[in-house]
């Protein structure tokens, strides 16, 4: 799939993209597949499904270590339409940061409105230095818990622009099964409420940083040995898995004596 | 009206008061402590850093070439992953009077990028002046620095030797050093004596020194220290040797990135 000519001015003018039914049915159904089995793993770990700090009840079915648990994941981390959108977003030189699942089942509630950026990096925000790039496994509609945006909120610099009634200003981000939304580290969103009686809304956030900014996950510790293993060069390099990290300035002009 | 305030700063006078080297660091970007190592600890850390280096050189392991330095890395040799390869250098990452500089500069948990070495020989021809935040996109953070360098002088750092040269004040300016100044903006050394640590913020414009002598040698150790959203220069998990983690402290592994929230988390929760 190649990128709309236009998505920088997209992505100035809104914060975020939303790449419509880019997965065949195939990829959707092995994705499904995957998130399945990862939904099985993480019910037998001691945490179990439900981050109290994320939700408020246990409706919200929470999968982390995505790569960690099927290559299926790993593929979709490294699907050239989805990195082309990262490098759009935030430059050539970024490393993934994170990749988890969040289920919203029906009675599933609201997160806090936060933007990525703003849980970490001081402000002001001038400039995105992460982007979700949000896989739809599902229809994703307003009912069934689609995450919520403040329109224009990338803009912001700083806390203290965020309106009184910021969370009634929100919209959905709706889009059919097999899409991807591409969302910058500044938007301010939050997970919608899951209303109806019998639909589940499975959303994955593959979440890219650049590369200076500390991955949420120990990527080096989390993933099997064997997975590891299995990657190529450009895979390794961008799950940070080398000795090396923070070291990209001058890294070209650095190596060992005995080496050429 | 900034670079007037920068013109009438002179350099700051060696301390052991911490508020006084807050002081000093705030408005020339950097203090030096003197006497924090001495006697037979600054012997035996001085022999543990030139026995590494001497290890480097007789296995071929030392550098070609790093981006930061200029002319022969014969006279210049850097020295890296220096936590894994002896446990006296735990003692100077995790010294009561380095931690409360980080603490109080950058706040806790605050994480160890690195700890790394460079010995400064005759004809070594010093350094390219920069910023060690150099790596974050301008324009900075207006919160401060990022990151803070802890140089312990494990030999005395003079004007000849190649102590290592600022640009007082620099940090003010809030980015890197622009091209057009990089080789006429006026430097100082940053004089200290063997045992002392030189503090300086991220910000800071600086560079390795000129060696002018005939037959000194000046080592230093770099322990760099970021705030905790930032990602280390070394990858811990895989470069550290364990028996040092084994036996860390609870700041150490906090430093390490062993003890942490919302970043480098493993199965959602703290590695340890």
């Amino acid at each position: 799939m190649s990128l709309p000519v236009d998505l920088k001015q997209h992505l100035e003018r809104d914060g975020f993209y939303i790449f419509k039914e880019v997965l065949t049915p195939g990829e959707l159904a092995r994705a499904r597949a995957g998130l399945e089995r990862g939904v099985e793993i993480t019910r037998e770990l001691m945490g179990g499904t439900h981050i109290p700090s994320l939700d408020p009840n246990d409706a919200n079915i929470r999968v982390n270590n995505l790569p960690g648990i099927d290559d299926v994941f790993i593929d979709l981390l490294m699907r050239e339409d989805a990195l082309q959108a990262v490098v759009e977003t935030i430059g050539e030189h970024f490393i993934i940061s994170n990749f988890t699942a969040n289920i919203a089942l029906p009675g599933s509630g609201s997160m806090n409105l936060h933007s990525d950026q703003s849980l970490v990096i001081p402000e002001p925000w001038l400039a995105p230095w992460a982007v979700n790039v949000i896989w739809c496994l599902d229809d994703v509609t307003e009912e069934n818990g689609a995450t919520r945006y403040l329109p224009g909120s990338h803009r912001y610099t700083k806390r203290s622009e965020l309106p009184d009634d910021a969370e009634a200003k929100t919209l959905p981000f709706e889009a059919p099964a097999g899409s991807f939304v591409l969302m910058e580290g500044r938007l301010w969103h939050t997970s919608g409420k899951n209303r109806t009686h019998d639909e589940q809304r499975r959303m994955m956030f593959a979440y890219y940083a650049t590369d200076f900014i500390r991955p949420q996950i120990n990527w080096t510790l989390c993933l099997p040995p064997e997975v590891q293993a299995r990657m190529d060069e450009r895979t390794r390099h961008l799950f940070g898995l080398q000795p090396m990290a923070n070291t990209r300035i001058g890294v070209e002009m650095t190596r060992l004596a005995t080496t050429t | 009206m900034e670079v007037n305030r920068v013109l009438e700063m002179s350099q700051p006078v060696p301390t052991t008061d911490h508020q006084q080297g807050l002081e000093n660091i705030a408005r020339f970007g950097f203090t030096v402590v003197p006497d924090v190592l001495s006697g037979e600890t600054l012997k035996r850390t001085h022999e543990a850093v030139y026995r590494l280096a001497e290890s480097e050189r007789a296995r071929h392991r030392e550098l070609e070439a790093f981006a930061l330095d200029i002319g022969e890395t014969a006279n210049n040799q850097r020295l890296w992953n220096v936590l894994s390869r002896d446990p006296l250098f735990e003692d100077l990452v995790e010294h009561p009077l380095a931690l409360a500089y980080v603490k109080d500069i950058l706040g806790w948990p605050a994480l160890l990028g690195n700890l790394s070495g460079n010995i400064c020989g005759p004809g070594c021809a010093g350094g390219y002046l920069h910023a060690d935040q150099m790596f974050m996109p301008e324009p900075w953070p207006t919160t401060g620095p990022q990151g803070l360098n802890v140089a312990w002088a494990i030999d005395d750092f003079t004007e000849d030797n190649g102590a290592t040269r600022v640009v007082v004040g620099s940090h003010l300016r809030n980015c890197s050093v622009p091209m057009e100044e990089m080789t006429t903006i006026e430097t100082v050394p940053m004089l200290a004596p063997a045992g002392a640590m030189v503090v300086f913020e991220s910000r800071l414009w600086h560079q390795t020194g000129q060696n002018t002598t005939a037959d000194q040698h000046r080592a230093g150790l770099f322990a760099w220290y970021t705030k905790s959203y930032i990602r280390t220069q070394e990858n811990w998990f895989l470069a550290l040797d364990p028996q040092i983690r084994q036996f860390a402290s609870e700041e150490m592994l906090t430093l390490l990135g062993y003890k942490t929230t919302g970043f480098g988390m493993v199965n959602g929760r703290s590695p340890q």
